[in-house]
């Protein structure tokens, strides 16, 4: 009897304290999301517009098209060369190749190190210091020698410092789903005359198949979201989405809350979907693919 | 995982599709060092002429930086920054993690909602909490309902209260990450030893204190080493929330580099300062590496025996 009335408490103590994180969790989401739907009256308000009324889609068209519904004097764009669409471009470019890149390299170099030890696995741990390493440190010879090179506000220069910088995540986190095929299924490939690298490409790559698209998917967070170096490196033709909204925030001294909040959704949502998508492989991707499971 | 097979076979095209790409990137960086150590070396400032043709100084730039009162300050700030939200996401992210443990309805969906943080763009974040901290903002409003009277505090514009925002604003956002890989170890823990211990007689906190902890510790680890470094390095947040504001409240490490290179223009000062940072962050992730390497082990063992 006692028992089992403490076990209800805790119960019910557990769904309190998680459900006070969830809204915690949640908030600031909300909050963007119903911004981007109110008018500028609604923006300032005291106290706080909660739930906008009545909603509207005027801050879309603001920010992603460049036009306004109604006219309004009181909204005036930043002057500053506002192109979220080209942003959206070079991001999905830019984001996407380095992707690619630096998934199929992560990927041959995982196999070489788990099947035949290319370098030894000690040896490949040491990738993680281009990973740990503040990025700001490198930032200013890295600049400069890009200046030199004239790869500053270019597509390639973006895609080859993404791939560079993100190839540790991808070959540990590949590496930890080829750890888990049983390398006798290769060996009897090679047996039958199969070449290394073919019996990579019809064996472990298929039964990794979605192994593979999530880490896919982990490496596009990461360079989508990626501010720093996009920020220092491009100016304007190869501007990405992160830089873009900064820029936009920075000409308005960041008061035109609707607008950034409709811009700041399409940045953003796209990436949310994605990791809740790709949930149950997350914790691999970010602990390196020392820890499996969720 | 099964000792893989000593055969130290070639590997022969593999070999060079899988290296090529990396001594690459290797050789693509090796300028990038040597830039370091030359502007370091030498007085530039960007818009007095071409990078080569700066004064050789020799160590003096970097006394500079070393003595320089502000940066030494930034340094201290950036890592009782991390420090702090290290601890708090810890301390957090396992209260979260303790409570999923156990399969129960809605827990993935929990799960879920939770992992949010960390998903957001980090630029974004920064607009979002500036929106929730302006003085008519919905946190005021929040904490006007708990506590007496009409809170209209100017969160970014005290000093104290910057700083604070700042670490809280990066314990909200990473707190999913310590959750998501304290959770993966609690699942994956043996069973054996907590049900030897109950026998035993041994309470809970026992349990916990010897048993569940010292099991946990190498996630531990990973979590705590992950978390601290990239609190180091957190930029963009500060960037668009403070940008080092009000006064030098909020100015860390990557701030100050940022400031000195692209708004005062002077490169080599901020180069040094780097080179500095290089150093000594250098000598911690060395040892982070370290470690990990040694409970990498324990860490195989461990998530190799709950496989499906």
């Amino acid at each position: 009897m006692r028992r089992d009335t403490r076990r209800k408490v805790f119960l019910s103590v557990r769904h309190a304290l998680l459900s006070l994180w969830l809204l915690i969790s949640i908030l600031p989401i909300y909050w963007m999301v119903t911004t981007a739907f109110k008018l500028p009256e609604q923006w300032y308000t005291w106290p706080p517009t909660w739930f906008p009324s009545p909603p509207t889609l005027e801050n879309f068209y603001v920010t992603w098209m460049g036009y306004q519904m109604i006219p309004r004097p009181g909204v005036v764009l930043p002057t500053i060369n506002l192109d979220p669409l080209l942003a959206l471009g070079n991001s999905v470019v830019i984001a996407g190749s380095a992707t690619l890149l630096s998934v199929a390299i992560g990927l041959l170099l995982a196999y070489g190190v788990s099947r035949y030890q290319i370098i030894p696995e000690k040896r490949m741990f040491n990738l993680l210091i281009l990973r740990m390493m503040p990025p700001i440190v490198i930032a200013i010879p890295l600049v400069i020698w890009y200046s030199t090179l004239r790869f500053l506000d270019t597509w390639h220069g973006m895609i080859i410092i993404y791939t560079i910088t993100t190839i540790p995540y991808a070959a540990w986190m590949t590496k930890s789903f080829i750890d888990e095929v049983p390398e006798e299924m290769e060996q009897a490939a090679q047996l039958l005359g199969a070449s290394k690298l073919r019996a990579f490409f019809t064996i472990v790559v298929p039964l990794i198949r979605s192994g593979i698209v999530a880490t896919c998917m982990f490496i596009l967070i990461l360079t989508w979201s990626e501010y720093l170096l996009a920020l220092v490196m491009t100016a304007a033709d190869a501007q990405t989405m992160p830089v873009q909204l900064s820029k936009f925030e920075g000409a308005s001294e960041g008061r035109l809350y609707g607008l950034q909040s409709a811009m700041s959704i399409g940045v953003t949502i796209p990436l949310i979907v994605i990791g809740i998508l790709i949930h149950k492989h997350l914790v691999r991707g970010f602990s390196f693919g020392m820890i499996r499971r969720q | 995982m099964v000792q893989a097979t000593p055969v130290r076979r070639k590997g022969g095209l593999l070999r060079w599709g899988a290296l090529t790409p990396l001594v690459l990137a290797l050789l693509f960086m090796i300028p990038v060092l040597l830039l370091q150590i030359y502007l370091t070396l030498h007085q530039w400032t960007a818009y007095l002429g071409p990078w080569w043709s700066a004064k050789f100084v020799g160590l003096e730039v970097f006394w500079e930086a070393l003595t320089e009162e502000r940066f030494l300050l930034a340094l201290a700030r950036s890592f009782i920054f991390a420090g702090l939200s290290t601890l708090l996401t810890l301390l957090l992210g396992f209260g979260l993690a303790y409570l999923l443990q156990k399969p129960f309805r809605g827990r993935g969906f929990y799960y879920m909602i939770f992992i949010i943080p960390m998903l957001t763009v980090p630029v974004v974040i920064g607009f979002t909490f500036q929106m929730l901290l302006y003085q008519d903002g919905p946190i005021n409003q929040i904490l006007s309902l708990f506590v007496p009277g009409d809170i209209r505090l100017s969160w970014l514009g005290d000093p104290t209260a910057a700083f604070a925002s700042m670490v809280l604003i990066e314990t909200w956002n990473w707190t999913p990450f310590v959750m998501i890989i304290l959770l993966a170890g609690l699942v994956s823990m043996p069973k054996e030893p907590v049900e030897a211990a109950q026998v035993l007689g041994a309470s809970r906190w026992q349990i916990f204190t010897q048993v569940t902890l010292p099991l946990l510790k190498p996630v531990i680890l990973l979590a705590i080493i992950l978390r601290f470094l990239e609190a180091l390095a957190e930029f963009p947040k500060f960037w668009t929330i403070t940008q080092g504001g009000p006064g030098t409240a909020t100015e860390t490490i990557p701030v100050y580099l940022y400031l000195t290179a692209w708004e005062y223009a002077n490169v080599s000062h901020a180069a040094a300062m780097s080179y500095i940072v290089l150093l000594l962050v250098g000598t911690i992730i060395y040892f982070a590496i370290r470690t990990l390497l040694r409970q990498k082990q324990s860490l195989d063992v461990m998530f190799a025996k709950t496989e499906g």
